[in-house]
């Protein structure tokens, strides 16, 4: 399979690279589901994905990514949290579907996850759905209209995709309802 | 803004509590008795925090963190730990450990001993930073969060083994809060766990995540 992101430590270290961050973080997993653990100097340490990724955006100082206003942040953690409990918690063909459905039914009318400012859920996002994509048949792309274009927005987005392979989507539209 | 909610809806519990620990100025609309769950995300989903910009929030923990942002109480990465392993963790095992007692008939003890490590983890939290709530010396939305969770399962804190002393102060602490207290009231009582039990049946199962991350 083309390379993928694989949930965790992996998908920290795009992030560290996309916020222009020092190498230099330690990186542990714990239990089967291998959690990732950002090792500290002093005490046990940061655990889980979510709060990992808000510690390394106000590290690196760029908070508005995680929301401005208290409406923003809340639907910002909504979406992360929805990462990884719902797309990293599935694993079926139908929790897929549910998915890209779902996401297909908020991104209707919005340009990024929290409305129209880029933030962390659309990083979070792209990473976590990227091998559900590039598996994706062109009727499938065609039928997630909304997550397509979502999705080849965030690939294009200075530093997100890094070594991640390119999903293509096709300009014009192969599949119609019309008949 | 207004927040819908379904009685007897486990979630109910900890959106109810947090409104009222962060005196956030909701109007509480009791919506279809059948709690979704987070799969269906169509709407009218319950629980639901509807804003007045229209936006509307579906996951539990957002609701119950907005209320705290909107009165000015930033998360920290310590909240943010506490929640994020609340919806991965915690919420998964207290709602099989709910559904075995409810609807299976088993003990309560034995739905309690099924969240023995998570019990655990929370003990050791506590006990290791000396502190009376679980991010600090004051309540959080993590504190409101994690109660929402164990109160369903636990009810009260006798319930817990005696060597969790930490987790039992604090949990008992949470229970008699006026927030806390008048959330369960509103969902729970009079009828008190019969609510969960036929929102319960009308629904398949929880699995537990760590089964179906194995079953690809």
């Amino acid at each position: 399979m083309a390379a993928a992101a694989r949930p965790g430590v992996e998908e920290l270290a795009l992030l560290e690279k996309l916020l222009g961050l020092p190498r230099g973080n330690k990186y542990g997993v714990q239990g089967e589901r291998k959690i990732p653990v950002l090792q500290t100097n002093n005490g046990p340490g940061l655990t889980g994905l979510m709060t990992i990724a808000a510690h390394l955006v106000k590290q690196a100082k760029k908070d508005q990514l995680l929301g401005s206003t208290a409406e923003e942040k809340a639907v910002v953690q909504q979406w992360l949290e929805y990462r990884v409990t719902q797309v990293d918690g599935g694993s079926s063909k139908e929790d897929t579907t549910t998915i890209l459905k779902n996401l297909n039914i908020h991104l209707e009318d919005k340009v990024y996850l929290a409305g129209n400012t880029f933030t962390l859920a659309d990083i979070l996002m792209y990473y976590g759905l990227h091998h559900i994509m590039v598996d994706l048949t062109v009727q499938e792309k065609e039928k997630y209209l909304n997550v397509s274009r979502w999705f080849n927005h965030i690939q294009h987005y200075p530093g997100v995709r890094q070594h991640l392979s390119n999903v293509t989507f096709i300009k014009n539209r192969l599949y119609t309802n019309a008949h | 803004m207004r927040l819908r909610v379904a009685p007897g809806g486990p979630a109910a519990l900890k959106v109810l509590a947090a409104a009222g620990a962060a005196a956030a100025p909701v109007r509480l609309v009791w919506g279809d008795p059948l709690e979704r769950p987070l799969a269906s995300l169509s709407p009218p989903w319950v629980p639901a925090l509807e804003l007045d910009s229209g936006t509307v929030l579906f996951s539990p923990n957002a609701i119950c963190q907005f209320f705290f942002l909107a009165r000015g109480e930033e998360p920290t990465d310590l909240t943010n730990q506490w929640l994020e392993w609340e919806a991965t963790e915690l919420q998964p095992a207290a709602s099989a450990a709910l559904y075995a007692q409810l609807v299976h008939g088993k003990k309560g003890l034995e739905a309690v001993e099924a969240l023995g490590q998570l019990l655990d983890h929370i003990e050791q939290n506590l006990t290791r930073r000396g502190t009376a709530y679980l991010a600090g010396d004051t309540k959080s939305v993590a504190d409101v969060v994690v109660w929402g969770a164990l109160f369903p399962v636990l009810q009260d804190e006798t319930s817990l083994p005696s060597e969790l002393q930490a987790l039992r102060t604090w949990f008992q602490n949470m229970t008699l809060s006026e927030a806390c207290r008048k959330a369960a009231d509103s969902v729970l009582m009079p009828k008190a766990l019969l609510e969960f039990k036929s929102y319960l049946q009308k629904h398949p199962p929880p699995c537990v995540a760590t089964e179906r991350a194995t079953s690809n």
